[in-house]
């Protein structure tokens, strides 16, 4: 274990959460859909998948009614305003409207509505809309948020970055309350390109097994709400502790080979949280259920871990959901949270004969009860984009 | 907002030529009917490079004339200790629609990922840092700027690179649907600045007041985005350097950072 570079980072309050999943329309159906091991793998419904080789995702589908919103037409923004709905009823925000952020992760931004502009008989001012700020910003305007607005990138690993981003607005006193998660919309467009790179299984997603045979892609928002310690009264979810990025700068879309990136991540995420391996309880892991992303992954956790990878349980929430892309980071974090809460680190779906190359203290065949107080949670993405988050639950 | 950090370098390029010097007076009246002035692409061959789209090697480029403007090799920034933290509003705009259009092959669908940009910079300048991916207008750059002297500042990093790419003409029908928030002419772009530490508490030369550096930015360059910015503080060094308030103003908000930047004569 690296030692402590730097002065430990000031700890971020995470209040409350908000999400849409498969599962459902907020954070309960979430949480209960994992702990319970149900499924939100189906077929999707909402556009044609029939000349694709892979047709199955986590579909939403079915959203409540937005109160006061005007017909919103990209799909991803609507997303984001369930989740900002479901937010909003845990835990109202009080604070000037300049003195609010909104910092979103994303793969995709609203690129489902250039795809509708493109379409035959499309309208191409729906291409003003497919600018991938442009969620985010519709978010702002629905909360009135006058704060920065910033909408990160980074691929699958957006959504981490994006909560990090937020805390470092809260340490230097930029403004007073961030909403910071992730998000992302199926739509033709993604899910042609990953059927296109032969990524999705025709099978179950089995992270971490040696069955395993690519991944499914999903659709979510998540959010919460983040404050600086002690400004917000009353009970809250958790802390983040620390925040690391790094990039492999070895290829486009693969990760590099030794997990280099992740691991620097990873190490200084811990270093930013004054916190070593030994004080880590548990891994919310990527794990796609690619046959290199989860080697990889496996790989560097026992690098970081250290002796103490045998007995720190790990898990994949995207057997469950799909890969969620942009959301995915922000759901794991939450998840992660929600077990130091209630007492249960959920299972990994799919997962039922692990793959000795990728041995770790999986969590198996049933949730576990254990109640984490340290989570790292580490992301990838294309780009060589990785992250880690260090948590803390209440 | 302020940051610990001062901009030794910046790389320029734009559809009008290298540098801030190639900048016209009147960026309106010198694209004259053409409502997108084009950036050729940037002749780097090689097997590496086969796939990789115009704005990607853009990007390369603008890291290049960053060095060149530092006088610096590729080894000075190489390496975890660089930070990278890539900015633009729609660069990936021509890899979608090149995607959506069945243009393009298989392989080419992990290039209509923002991140495909900062990936080949990465690869090509072994930059294993800390990697931020911000999308947005001048206000994302402004936001990038503070992002990367707070790494800097705090340790985070040795230096950081603030990059931005801005492409349009494989776009030009979708953008100029958005000419109303737009003014032409939209300018391909490409910049870079590197970040060193540096204090926060320079004194206020140069006479920049907040919004001159961006209306100047748009008369001389036209419509450059997320690459505006960067521009601002190229025109600074120019200028003599000094420390300089910068702002960026996309979909009705502003952002504006104040930066000590090294004069070009001032260089080490």
């Amino acid at each position: 274990m690296s030692g402590a570079t730097r002065l430990r980072a000031e700890p971020v309050s995470l209040v409350a959460a908000g999400a849409v999943t498969p599962f459902g329309a907020d954070l309960d159906a979430f949480w209960s859909g994992l702990v319970t091991g149900s499924d939100g793998i189906s077929t999707i419904e909402r556009f044609p998948v029939d000349d694709l080789r892979v047709g199955r995702g986590g579909e939403i589908k079915k959203l409540r009614p937005l109160p006061s919103v005007r017909r919103v037409g990209c799909r991803a923004t609507l997303l984001l305003l369930a989740a900002a709905e479901d937010l909003l009823a845990r835990a109202p925000i009080s604070a000037e409207p300049e003195r609010i952020a909104v910092v979103l992760g994303t793969a995709l931004g609203g690129v489902g509505e250039l795809e509708r502009a493109m379409a035959p008989g499309g309208r191409p001012r729906h291409a003003v809309n497919a600018l991938y700020d442009s969620p985010a910003h519709a978010l702002a305007r629905r909360l009135g948020a006058r704060g920065p607005v910033m909408t990160v990138g980074a691929a699958c690993a957006a959504g981490a970055t994006a909560l990090g981003t937020g805390a470092d607005l809260l340490r230097a006193d930029v403004v007073d309350v961030v909403i910071a998660g992730g998000y992302d919309a199926l739509c033709r467009f993604v899910m042609r390109g990953f059927d296109a790179l032969r990524s999705l299984t025709r099978e179950r997603v089995r992270p971490f097994d040696r069955r395993r045979s690519g991944l499914l892609l999903g659709e979510a928002a998540a959010l919460v709400l983040m404050t600086r310690e002690g400004a917000s009264p009353g009970p809250r979810l958790g802390r983040l502790l620390g925040h690391a990025s790094a990039s492999d700068g070895s290829h486009i879309a693969a990760p590099d080979a030794n997990g280099r990136g992740l691991e620097l991540a990873a190490r200084t995420a811990l270093d930013e949280a004054g916190l070593t391996a030994a004080d880590v309880d548990f891994v919310s892991a990527h794990g796609t259920g690619t046959l290199v992303n989860d080697r990889i992954e496996a790989d560097v956790l026992r690098r970081v871990l250290g002796r103490r990878a045998s007995e720190i349980p790990v898990n994949s929430i995207k057997g469950s959901l799909g890969h969620t892309m942009g959301a995915a980071a922000a759901l794991e974090a939450v998840m992660c949270l929600m077990a130091g809460r209630d007492g249960i680190v959920p299972k990994t779906l799919g997962l039922e004969e692990p793959d000795p190359v990728c041995e770790l203290d999986h969590v198996i065949g049933a949730p576990r009860a254990a109640r984490p107080r340290i989570s790292l949670s580490t992301s990838l993405g294309f780009g060589g984009c990785n992250a880690a988050l260090v948590l803390e639950g209440s | 907002m302020r940051v610990g950090a001062r901009v030794q370098a910046v790389g320029v390029l734009t559809g009008w030529g290298v540098g801030v010097a190639a900048l016209p007076a009147d960026a309106r009246a010198a694209a004259t009917a053409h409502p997108v002035v084009r950036l050729t692409r940037p002749p780097l061959d090689g097997e590496r490079f086969r796939r990789a789209t115009r704005e990607c090697l853009l990007g390369v480029a603008a890291v290049q004339q960053m060095l060149d403007d530092a006088g610096l090799d590729r080894a000075a920034i190489a390496g975890p200790r660089t930070a990278l933290l890539f900015v633009t509003a729609g660069a990936y705009g021509a890899s979608n629609v090149e995607f959506l259009a069945g243009r393009a092959g298989t392989l080419h669908f992990p290039y209509t990922a923002p991140s495909a940009l900062s990936a080949e910079v990465a690869i090509e300048f072994g930059l294993t840092g800390a990697y931020v991916i911000l999308i947005g207008g001048p206000t994302a750059t402004v936001d990038a700027l503070w992002q990367g002297g707070r790494m800097v500042q705090d340790g985070r990093c040795d230096r950081a690179l603030v990059l931005a790419v801005e492409t349009f003409d494989e776009c030009e029908t979708l953008w100029r649907r958005a000419r109303w928030t737009l003014p032409v002419p939209l300018v391909e772009a490409a910049a870079c600045a590197l970040l060193l530490p540096g204090s926060a508490e320079a004194a206020p030369a140069g006479g920049h007041r907040d919004g001159a550096l961006e209306t100047a930015v748009q008369q001389r360059a036209g419509s450059t985005l997320a690459c505006g910015p960067l521009i601002a503080l190229a025109l600074a060094r120019e200028a003599g350097g000094g420390t300089t308030s910068v702002r960026g103003t996309w979909r009705g908000r502003q952002a504006t950072i104040e930066m000590t930047t090294t004069g070009r004569e001032a260089r080490n």
